[in-house]
C-alpha cells in the first residue's frame, strides 16, 4: 500500500509543475488498466451480475416469466431445508478434510526436506497426484472401493481384517471415508510442498544455535520449526479451507450427493439449481450465500495473518 | 482523439465483417442449407454420417451437415438448451432424449410438428407419448430403447412370470452354481438410471410413474421388493446401491449373474464370440403377476428448432432417417433398435435375430412423466430411492417424501 503513495514522494519538494505528476499518474493509470479491466470483467462482473439475478424469478426453462422477487430466493433457501444440512456437511466435510491433510502434508514435508539419497526423485513423484484431475481421481478411488473389484476390499481380505465384504458406497460414514480418501490422496501434495517451501526458509542457524542452547528435536521442532513455519502454514490452511469448502467434483464423480441425500454439499446443492433446474434465481441466491461464507473464511484467516507476522 | 477514430473504424470494420458472416447463411439461391444436431461417436455417428451423405445425394436441393453434441446426454442437453436461449435459427434438426421434449415445448423451443401430419400409426404408442406434450405432437421417434430383464437360458428353466418366482428362481441359481454370485444385477445408485429401474419393477405391482401418485400402495410394493432384493432375499449384492448400468454390464457378461436388469445393447454384446453368456441369453420385460409388464423407455426423437428458417428441409430430412429402410441399415449398423414398427423385417432378424424377442420389450414400452419439469421430478426420485435402497428410510417414508416435493415442483411451476 504504501508502494503507491511513493511516485509522489520521490518527486520530492520541486514539483515543477502539475503536469509531470498528472502524466505519471496517467502512467501508472495506464499500465494499471489492463489489471483492472480484466479485474472487473472476469470477476466484478458476474458477482454483480449473479447477485443481481439472485433477486429476480429466473427459470431458463419458462421464458417470459423474469420477473423482479426481492429476497424470495433467499427465503426459499432457508425455508427448503437446502441450506442447513448441506451447510453443516459441508463444514464437516472442511475440517476434517484439512485437518487430515495438514497433518499428513506436514509429514511429508518434514521428510522430503531432510536429506536422503533419491529426494529430487520423491519429491516429484509426491506432486502426481496433484497432477491428476479430479475426475479421474475420483473413478480410480471409485473403483478402488468397489466391493467386487476393489482393491481396498481384496486388501482388507487378505490381511484377515473386518470390513473385507463393505459395500462402501451402501453407508453415510463409509462414503464420507471414501470421499476423504480421494479428497486427502489428491490434495495432500499440495499442503506438501507449500510447508516444505515454507520449511526451505527457515535459517539453518536457528537450528544450530537451538542446538547449542541445548534443544531436543521435539524442542526445535517446537520453537523454531512451528513458529518459523506459521506464514507458510497460513497461506496453505486458507488455500484448502477455500477450497474444501466449495468441494464438487469429487462427490459428483463418487456418490453422486448419495447415499439418498448423505453427501450432499453447498456447491452440489447450487450445481443443481442451476444445471438441473436452470433456476439461475435462485441458483444465484446460493452462490451469493457461498461467496459471502468464502469471504468470511478468507477475512479470518487474514486477520489471523495479519497479528502473527 | 485519433485512437479513438481508429478503433471506432475497427469496431466497424469488424461488425459489418460480421453481419456478413451471418447474412450469407440466408442467401436464396443454391441448395438449402439444414444443420443436423446428433451424437457423433463410434458406430452410431458412422451410421448417421452415412444416412447423412445417402440424403444429400438424393436430395441435390438440401444440403444437411452435422453438428457433433456431447455423448453424455446431460451434457448435450447443456449444449442445446445454450443455443436455444441465445435464440440461433441451426441446428434445424436435432436428437433429442426421450425425457427432453416436454422441456423444449414448454420453453417455445421446438416447433409442433402436427401441420406435417405423421402417421402415428407407424410407432410403438409409449414412445409416441414422450413427443406430446399438452395434446400436440413435438417430436418423431427416431430409434426406441427400452430397459428388460436379462436371463440365463441354461440356468433358468422357464422365464419368471411374476416377481415372486424371479426371486425364487434367483436363490435357487445361487445356490446351485457357486460361481453366480449376483442373482439379480440392477443399477441402484443415484442417478437417472434408479428411476428407470424402479419404473421396470412398478409394472410388477401395478404401480406407475404418475407424478401425482407416487406414493401409491402398489409403488411402495414394488420398493419394498428392491429394498428386500439386498437385506432379505440376499440375491442382490448391497454394492448394487451403487452401480449403473456398466456395473451391471460387468456381472452379466463376466458370467457372474444370474437375471439382470439392461437395455438392449447388452444383448449383441452377449451375442459376440467369446462372450461368457453367448447362447445363453434370454431377454423378458420385468414380469408382473398382477398387471400387465412395463419397461422403461429410453431411446431417442427427433425435434424441429422452432427458429428453424428451413422447417420444410427438416421435416424431409426426419421423413428419411425414419423410413424402414434407413432404420433398418441403423439398427445392424449401431445397433439402435427401429423405432418403425414396421422395420422388424425378415431382413433385420436374418443378420440380427435377437431383435426378435427385444420387440416383445418395447411393446409396453413406458415413457417416465413426459413433464416440463422432469428434470427436477427425477432428482427427487434418484435421492428418495436410493435413500430407501441404502436402508437409510423406509420404502413408505422414502415415498412420501417424494410425493410432497413433487407436489411443489410441479404445483409451483404452473403446470
Amino acid at each position: 500500500m504504501g508502494a503507491a503513495a511513493s511516485p509522489e514522494a520521490e518527486l520530492g519538494p520541486v514539483r515543477p509543475a502539475a503536469g509531470r505528476a498528472f502524466r505519471r499518474w496517467t502512467m501508472a493509470g495506464a499500465f494499471l488498466a489492463p489489471t483492472i479491466v480484466l479485474l472487473v470483467a472476469i470477476a466484478g462482473f458476474p458477482l454483480a451480475y449473479n447477485l443481481y439475478n439472485s433477486f429476480l424469478h429466473l427459470v431458463l426453462t419458462e421464458p417470459g416469466t423474469e420477473r423482479f422477487v426481492g429476497l424470495a430466493n433467499y427465503r426459499q433457501l432457508v425455508a427448503s431445508g437446502d441450506f442447513l444440512q448441506p451447510f453443516i456437511r459441508t463444514s464437516f466435510f472442511t475440517l476434517v478434510s484439512v485437518a487430515l491433510e495438514f497433518v499428513a502434508g506436514l509429514g511429508l514435508a518434514l521428510i522430503m526436506h531432510r536429506r536422503f539419497w533419491g529426494r529430487g526423485l520423491v519429491r516429484a513423484a509426491v506432486l502426481v497426484p496433484w497432477a491428476v484431475p479430479t475426475v479421474v481421481s475420483g473413478m480410480l478411488w471409485k473403483n478402488m472401493f468397489d466391493p467386487g473389484s476393489g482393491f481396498v476390499d481384496w486388501g482388507l481380505g487378505a490381511l484377515h481384517l473386518p470390513g473385507a465384504t463393505t459395500a462402501w458406497l451402501n453407508g453415510v460414514w463409509t462414503s464420507w471415508t471414501v470421499i476423504l480418501v480421494a479428497d486427502a490422496w489428491k490434495n495432500t501434495p499440495f499442503l506438501a510442498l507449500i510447508l516444505l517451501a515454507g520449511l526451505q526458509v527457515i535459517p539453518d542457524d536457528l537450528y544450530e544455535q537451538a542446538r547449542i542452547d541445548g534443544a531436543g528435536v521435539l524442542r526445535r521442532f517446537r520453537h523454531v520449526t512451528l513458529p518459523m513455519l506459521k506464514p507458510a502454514v497460513l497461506v496453505a490452511l486458507i488455500f484448502r479451507t477455500l477450497s474444501a469448502f466449495l468441494i464438487f467434483d469429487v462427490i459428483y464423480v463418487i456418490t453422486g450427493g448419495g447415499p439418498g441425500s448423505a453427501t450432499e454439499t453447498l456447491s452440489y446443492v447450487n450445481w443443481r439449481a442451476f444445471l438441473v433446474e436452470t433456476n439461475f434465481g435462485y441458483g444465484g441466491a446460493i452462490s451469493v450465500a457461498l461467496t459471502l461464507i468464502a469471504l468470511l473464511i478468507a477475512l479470518v484467516y487474514m486477520r489471523v495473518l495479519r497479528l502473527e507476522t | 482523439m485519433v485512437v479513438t477514430r481508429r478503433l471506432a473504424a475497427a469496431l466497424l470494420g469488424g461488425s459489418m465483417l460480421f453481419l456478413a458472416a451471418c447474412g450469407s447463411g440466408g442467401g436464396t439461391s443454391g441448395p438449402v442449407s439444414i444443420v443436423f444436431a446428433t451424437q457423433g461417436l463410434g458406430a452410431e455417428g458412422d451410421a448417421s454420417k452415412k444416412a447423412v451423405a445417402d440424403f444429400n445425394k438424393a436430395n441435390p436441393g438440401i444440403h444437411v451437415s452435422i453438428l457433433t453434441l456431447s455423448p453424455t446426454a446431460n451434457n448435450a442437453y447443456q449444449q442445446l438448451t445454450q443455443r436455444f436461449i441465445a435464440g440461433s435459427d441451426t441446428p434445424d434438426v436435432i436428437t433429442s432424449d426421450v425425457i427432453w421434449p416436454a422441456t423444449f415445448a414448454k420453453s417455445g423451443w421446438i416447433l409442433p410438428l402436427d401441420r406435417f401430419h405423421l402417421n402415428t400409426g407407424d410407432f410403438f404408442a409409449g414412445q409416441l407419448k414422450s413427443g406430446t406434450y399438452q395434446g400436440k405432437l413435438y417430436a418423431v421417434p427416431w430409434f426406441i430403447n427400452a430397459e428388460g430383464v436379462y436371463y440365463r437360458t441354461d440356468l433358468v428353466s422357464s422365464p419368471p412370470t411374476s416377481p415372486q418366482q424371479l426371486v425364487q428362481e434367483a436363490k435357487a441359481v445361487m445356490s446351485s452354481n457357486p460361481s453366480i454370485k449376483t442373482g439379480f444385477a440392477f443399477e441402484g445408485a443415484k442417478y437417472e438410471g434408479v428411476v428407470t429401474a424402479f419404473l421396470n419393477v412398478l409394472g410388477g405391482f401395478g404401480g406407475s410413474l404418475d407424478p401425482s401418485k407416487i406414493d401409491s400402495p402398489e409403488n411402495v410394493q414394488a420398493l419394498t421388493y428392491l429394498k428386500n432384493l439386498i437385506y432379505q432375499d440376499h440375491v442382490s449384492p448391497p454394492a448394487v446401491t451403487s452401480w449403473q448400468e456398466s456395473n451391471v454390464q460387468d456381472q452379466w457378461l463376466s458370467g457372474q449373474a444370474a437375471f439382470a436388469m439392461n437395455w438392449p445393447y447388452i444383448f449383441q454384446l452377449s451375442e459376440k464370440a467369446g462372450s461368457a453368456v453367448q447362447g445363453k441369453t434370454g431377454w423378458i420385460p420385468f414380469p408382473s403377476s398382477t398387471g400387465t409388464p412395463m419397461s422403461a423407455l429410453g431411446g431417442d426423437d427427433l425435434v424441429i428448432n422452432a427458429r428453424s428458417k428451413h422447417p420444410d428441409a427438416a421435416w424431409k430430412f426426419i421423413q428419411y432417417l425414419t423410413s424402414p429402410s434407413v432404420q433398418i441399415q441403423r439398427a445392424i449398423g449401431a445397433g439402435d433398435p427401429p423405432a418403425v414398427k414396421s422395420a422388424y423385417t425378415q431382413q433385420l432378424y436374418s443378420q440380427a435375430p435377437y431383435y426378435r424377442q427385444e420387440q416383445a420389450v418395447f411393446n409396453v414400452v413406458e415413457p417416465r412423466p413426459v413433464s416440463p419439469v422432469y428434470p427436477q421430478i427425477s432428482e427427487v426420485l434418484q435421492t428418495q430411492l436410493n435413500a430407501a435402497l441404502t436402508n437409510q428410510t423406509s420404502p413408505e417414508q422414502a415415498l412420501a417424501a417424494a410425493q410432497q416435493q413433487i407436489n411443489g415442483i410441479v404445483h409451483g411451476s404452473g403446470g
